[in-house]
């Protein structure tokens, strides 16, 4: 009868499912991933940028920070380490508080970064926590894009402000200050200047909570430009809870403003810091007052503190002292004088965004950087840095043919990198190594020598790094004769040739190609680019403060891909819009971005796939999020662009930057946008968000290897994401997802030997990466999650024997289980002590297995195989022999097993008059198993039991054959474990205890 | 004919859920309607669980012992030598130390933290709120490809190195049969504090007059766990209160002996 229910209840399920999937021409994927899993494997030791640092008004322990593109970290340690908190929500963060009516539960979390640098993402609006970042609801704001600021009254849980800065690319009436008197559920908003004006800094009175400061902010970014500055900027002051603003410019310089800080300090809420851009440079700089804004007076305008204010305004005053002052900065720069003068803080990553103070002791010091989070314990003076925070933000990722493979990628403001997918112990700090300096993007490995490409910003530098001979050199094209201005992007495009290994092309607004590896070059096309000069204007870029570091440069080649099918077919895609294809090695192009209905024009191409299924496909990806257009755009075509089809649905969020064509299912594609990871196994006819151990990153870029099938990420903020093996999204089609249960075919996995030494102390507190499984792994399918029932999980050899008993997954859509082809561990004969050598599984031999899975009634069976590890070397012969051997001595250690046993049992049931026997019994027992001490260093003389487990345990677990000192030791405990046996028997005979009964050797082992 | 009754239960329910909003009190309900009565539940006085799992090859056989009066053991077997963790008796709770194969206690603030939730068995959702325990539905959630209430159950606070802390668990309830299949919590202490732990409950089958789960995974929230699989479990059986007793130490002198 029970069964029946389960089974009705299953088969409704299935008949749901299936009238779904009949219906539409879609494969919805969304509840499909199951126990597919990412795994993230860093890098920390560079960590990343962060936007806002936040304390605990009461418990000096716990400390929050939001990031530029990593989401919300908390402390529980005093920032020793740290563990994400937000990670199904937009990674990037601008202001991160705490109630201070109930810090422990409620948080505050306004997204969007707000030091608005070239590859800033977006925000999506403000979030709130009850519980202590557990949960999180949405508040609004959504089109805020970025959040400056959230302040709650502390004598009022429901008064709270909130600072928009907005929108960096266009117009926006979001932006202002905000205010509720109801915890939220209604905003009015108190103060508005314009559609270019945000508020970019605000503050609250301590004692007066009617007193408020707000810096207004007039800027705007476009791809090739950026301003800071104008008639709009301004600071305010409202005393009257956000009612009246006036501005407070007693003292200010003439002209037109740029971004402002404001700062209070704690202990004396009437003196003011303000640190001003300015049309003057000598006005520039920071001004104090000390009648809570009535007058200001400018102190210091020293680089350290007018230094590229758009990426730096903030001031930070110690909670106890209104004269020490820590104002962001290129090295960030504390005053102990009142803000009169500055010297540096300590050696640390560049680039500082934030300053918190520890509430007690001011001695202590956290500073946020575009490196992460460093600590100080000195008062700034030196700093050190937060190793678990794995914040690294990719442009672009790559991968080797090594085993394991290598990822290769570069980082905002972190250099290149590249670091093994697999490593003893985890991916640690150690196993990555630098290939770059400056700001890091594209980064290639040659296929075929051990030569690395990297690069720095604007190809300032390319370098081809030798690896084997530790050789760098520069390699960027340089302009020759007749060349006019070479523009490089930022983040300027490079590629390899799957058809040539020398081949290297790189793109400024022409495409750049060497045979040579870099050495000679030659210009394959004309200007790819629109060629627009009203784009190319960058020295007057930054506004009140001239910024131009390059990463303005428009007008460029982003993105080139030369066809696997044949090499004169290239695409190449521009920033302004552009889709260029050549089928001719470069000798004419056709610009066929006019053929694609409904992109607007002019946005960013930021990839092209070519495709590895058909010549004629490609896939494009546009971004036009520098123009404010926040869709994203992906379109495909099978013809060399003469048509494109849209390939994007309503089930996509956030903008795309990048998409991945598997390499077998030509329906199976991975889709990178600023909100994470999306896939389709109907070739674009719906998507579905993966969400399993993989947060919402912006994913900037994608690839998949080749021999591993792993998608492997590069995040702008989460470092390296990677899913191991995808092979089973594959194999899901409406046919499949029809079925009861579905076994995902399996390429033979190889058992591997290689081992090594993981690094034991000194890392505690360092993130260590993931690394895959190197088990056995049987994948299924199941249509519906197994919830009631009993469902079990064997691997048997072919004649269905068990070999060894697994947990199964019951999880709705695919499961996978691992085994470490083991046998079970032998059973070991009782000691007063453990034999630690008894605690190891044998490995089974190569060949064929089955997986089966019992559900309710039913039975499922899948053969897979494994393998030897070649990397060892052994003959057919040799396995066999150590296998033999191995089981040999299991075999023993298990007769030993029973021999203990039965001895036991012969001792409590023995006529205790007779005391010989007893004492030959006991006599005996001392010599085949420990009675005596304890498992660490009041152990005692091994005897045969741990001489026997130790030596089957070192055969086992060695990679090799036995060796003849091995098999010498052995026949001597084969020696001692004969005599034992026939002394025993002796003394069963003497012991005339017919009547005992005793369980079979069967019996005992099954037990 | 309770099976017809759970069939029943589970259709209508999973119908109405279309319509209706369910309360997290509901929800229990329904999951101790569908799991044998909230009577049935009542009556359990103990519980023995014998286990098996499955660690990289090597296979550990474990034995559960909850009790109503918040006894509690763990049993594992490691080459014939019985080896105690997490052995309560009400007011010590101790281990066995692996080295030395001798009881020890555990630390005051955990022992505390054990009597604090000593009265939730056989499960914290029955009399919870006698535990002063609450729950809040905080809305349906995916997890496992499966639609799921989340329930928020607050126990009382614990204590964690010296500061109190809420006590929270997160259940999610299959919304087709109102069976918790996950629990969330976060880890309150240890190096580990701040991050989430994750059990999956699955195979639900007849125990006595109740289903109880017969596998669970444990692991990290989102990642691969380690699965514990039931196979048998023992409704009321007699345990000598003695098993609990932390063994006094009584062989100090062996000790000196046994070091000269």
């Amino acid at each position: 009868m029970k069964k029946l229910f389960f089974a009705i209840v299953l088969s409704i399920g299935i008949l749901s499912f299936n009238s779904t999937a009949q219906t539409a021409e879609t494969i919805d994927a969304s509840r499909l991933f199951g126990s597919l899993t990412a795994r993230h494997i860093g890098p920390a030791l560079m960590s990343g940028r962060i936007n806002d640092m936040e304390v605990h008004p009461s418990n000096p322990r716990i400390i929050y920070t939001g990031t530029a593109g990593g989401g919300v970290w908390k402390s529980n340690d005093a920032g020793t380490t740290f563990n994400p908190i937000f990670d199904d929500y937009c990674q990037s963060i601008g202001a991160v508080t705490l109630d201070p009516n109930d810090p422990d539960n409620v948080i505050y979390v306004g997204t969007g970064e707000t030091w608005p640098r070239n590859s800033v993402s977006i925000g999506d609006g403000l979030y709130k926590s009850v519980d202590g970042g557990s949960n999180w609801i949405k508040m609004g704001f959504e089109n805020s894009e970025r959040i400056a600021n959230i302040i709650v009254n502390p004598s009022n849980s429901d008064e709270i402000y909130v600072a928009v800065l907005g929108a960096l690319w266009s117009d926006s009436e979001d932006r202002g200050v905000y205010k509720t008197t109801d915890g939220g559920t209604t905003w009015e908003k108190v103060l508005y200047i314009n559609q270019k004006t945000g508020c970019a800094d605000m503050a609250m009175d301590p004692s007066n909570p009617n007193v408020l400061y707000a810096s207004m902010w007039e800027f705007r970014r476009t791809a090739w430009s950026f301003e800071s500055g104008g008639d709009f900027s301004a600071l305010y002051k409202s005393i009257d809870a956000g009612k009246t603003w006036n501005k407070i410019h007693n003292g200010f310089p003439e002209g037109q403003l740029g971004r402002l800080a404001i700062a209070i300090a704690p202990s004396n809420p009437n003196i003011l810091y303000t640190v001003i851009e300015a049309e003057e440079d000598l006005r520039k700089g920071l001004y104090r007052s000390d009648d809570a804004g009535e007058n200001w007076n400018q102190l210091n305008n020293d680089f350290g503190i007018t230094v590229r204010p758009f990426y730096f305004s903030r001031i930070v005053v110690d909670p106890k002292n209104p004269d020490v002052v820590i104002k962001a900065g290129l090295n960030g720069s504390i005053s102990r004088d009142g803000g009169k003068t500055f010297k540096s803080l300590g050696r640390m990553h560049s680039d500082i965004h934030d300053i918190a103070f520890d509430i007690n002791n001011s001695d202590i010091i956290y500073a946020g950087t575009d490196g992460g989070i460093y600590r100080s314990w000195n008062g700034g003076t030196t700093m050190e840095i937060v190793e678990n925070l794995p914040l690294s933000q990719f442009y672009h990722v790559s991968v080797d043919n090594a085993e394991p493979y290598n990822v290769y990628g570069g980082l905002q403001d972190n250099g290149s990198w590249y670091g093994p997918s697999s490593s003893g112990g985890g991916i640690e700090a150690r196993d990555w190594n630098s290939v770059g300096a400056g700001d890091g993007f594209r980064v290639l490995r040659h296929p075929k020598k051990n030569i690395i490409y990297s690069e720095m910003q604007g190809a300032d530098n390319v370098w081809r790094y030798d690896v084997d001979n530790k050789l760098v050199k520069t390699i960027q094209p340089l302009p020759v004769k007749g060349n006019p201005k070479l523009r490089f992007n930022w983040n300027a495009p490079m590629a390899i040739s799957t058809h040539q290994p020398d081949r290297f092309y790189m793109g400024s607004q022409f495409l750049h190609k060497s045979e040579d590896m870099g050495d000679t070059w030659t210009i394959i096309s004309p200007d790819l680019t629109t060629n627009n000069k009203s784009k190319q204007e960058q020295e007057s870029s930054g506004g009140l403060s001239v910024d131009n570091s390059g990463a303005e440069n428009h007008t460029t080649i982003f993105t080139i891909a030369e066809s696997t099918f044949d090499e004169n077919i290239i695409w190449v895609g521009t920033d302004d819009g552009n889709v260029q294809l050549t089928t001719d090695g470069g000798q004419t192009w056709t610009n066929t971005s006019a053929n694609i209905a409904g992109l607007p024009k002019n946005t960013w191409v930021y990839h092209i796939e070519a495709s590895v299924h058909d010549k004629a496909t490609a896939y494009a990806v546009f971004e036009g999020h520098t123009h404010g257009d926040m869709k994203p755009y992906a379109f495909k075509t099978s013809d060399f662009g003469k048509t494109w089809t849209n390939i994007i649905t309503d089930d996509v969020k956030g903008f795309a930057r990048n998409l991945q064509e598997d390499y077998v299912n030509p329906n199976l594609l991975f889709l990178g946008t600023e909100f994470g990871l999306f896939i389709t196994l109907d070739g674009g006819n719906s998507w579905a968000k993966f969400t399993n151990n993989m947060p919402a990153v912006a994913v900037h870029h994608i690839e998949m290897h080749a021999g591993t099938n792993d998608l492997v990420m590069g995040t702008h903020g989460r470092g390296i994401i990677i899913i191991d093996d995808i092979s089973p999204l594959r194999e899901i089609t409406p046919e499949v997802l029809k079925e009861k249960l579905h076994f995902f075919t399996s390429k033979p996995t190889v058992m591997k030997d290689q081992g090594g030494f993981g690094s034991n102390f000194g890392t505690e507190t360092q993130f260590v990466g993931q690394n895959p499984s190197t088990a056995a792994q049987i994948k299924y399918l199941l249509p519906k999650r197994h919830t009631f029932g009993k469902m079990t999980f064997e691997i048997q050899d072919m004649n269905g024997k068990v070999i060894s008993t697994l947990g199964a997954g019951k999880s709705k859509g695919i499961n996978i289980v691992n085994w470490f082809y083991s046998i079970r561990q032998p059973k070991t004969a009782k000691g007063k002590t453990f034999s630690f050598g008894g605690f190891t599984s044998p490995r089974v031999k190569a060949g064929q297995y089955k997986a089966v899975i019992t559900k309710g009634k039913e039975t499922f069976e899948h053969v897979f195989e494994v393998v030897y590890d070649k990397h060892s070397g052994l003959s057919a012969e040799e396995r066999e022999l150590k296998f033999n051997t191995t089981m040999k001595m299991y075999d023993m250690t298990e007769e030993l097993a029973y021999i203990v046993y039965e001895l036991d049992a012969i001792l409590d049931a023995v006529n205790k008059d007779n005391k010989k026997l007893i004492s030959s019994l006991n006599s005996l027992k001392e010599t085949l198993v420990i009675t005596t001490g304890d498992n660490y260093v009041g152990s005692a003389e091994p005897q045969l039991r741990e001489k026997m487990a130790d030596l089957y345990a070192k055969i086992a677990g060695s990679y090799d054959k036995p060796t003849s000192n091995e098999l010498g030791n052995l026949s001597i405990i084969e020696e001692r474990f004969e005599t034992a046996k026939k002394d025993f028997a002796k003394l069963k005979k003497k012991a005339k205890l017919d009547d005992l009964v005793l369980k079979s050797f069967d019996e005992f082992i099954k037990e | 004919m309770k099976t017809l009754k759970l069939l029943f239960v589970a259709l209508i329910v999973s119908f109405s859920t279309q319509i209706n909003a369910q309360t997290a009190d509901e929800i229990i309900a329904n999951y101790f309607e569908n799991t044998g009565g909230v009577e049935a539940w009542q009556k359990i006085e103990g519980m023995k669980m014998s286990a098996k799992v499955n660690q990289g090859g090597m296979e550990i056989p474990l034995e559960i012992i909850q009790l109503k009066n918040g006894k509690q053991m763990t049993v594992i077997n490691f080459q014939g030598k019985e080896i105690k963790q997490g052995v309560f008796n009400g007011e010590v709770l101790w281990s066995t130390n692996f080295m030395t194969q001798k009881a020890e206690k555990g630390d005051q603030e955990t022992t505390d933290n054990m009597k604090r939730q000593m009265h939730e068995f056989p499960d914290p959702f029955l009399n919870y709120k006698d535990n002063g325990y609450t729950v809040e539905l905080l809305g349906k959630e995916e997890i496992d490809g499966t639609e799921t209430f989340k329930l928020k159950l607050s126990k009382v606070p614990m204590i964690v190195d010296g500061i109190e802390e809420e006590n929270v668990s997160y259940y999610f309830f299959d919304t087709e049969n109102f069976v918790p299949i996950v629990v969330q919590s976060e880890i309150k202490a240890g190096p580990m504090k701040g991050q989430s732990s994750e059990s999956k409950m699955s195979d639900y089958q007849e125990v006595g007059d109740v289903y109880m789960p017969f596998s669970m995974t444990q692991g990290l929230k989102g990642q691969p766990g380690q699965t514990i699989a039931i196979d048998k479990i023992e409704l009321n059986p007699q345990i000598d209160d003695k098993e609990f007793e932390f063994p006094e130490e009584e062989a100090v002198e062996t000790t000196i002996e046994e070091i000269k």
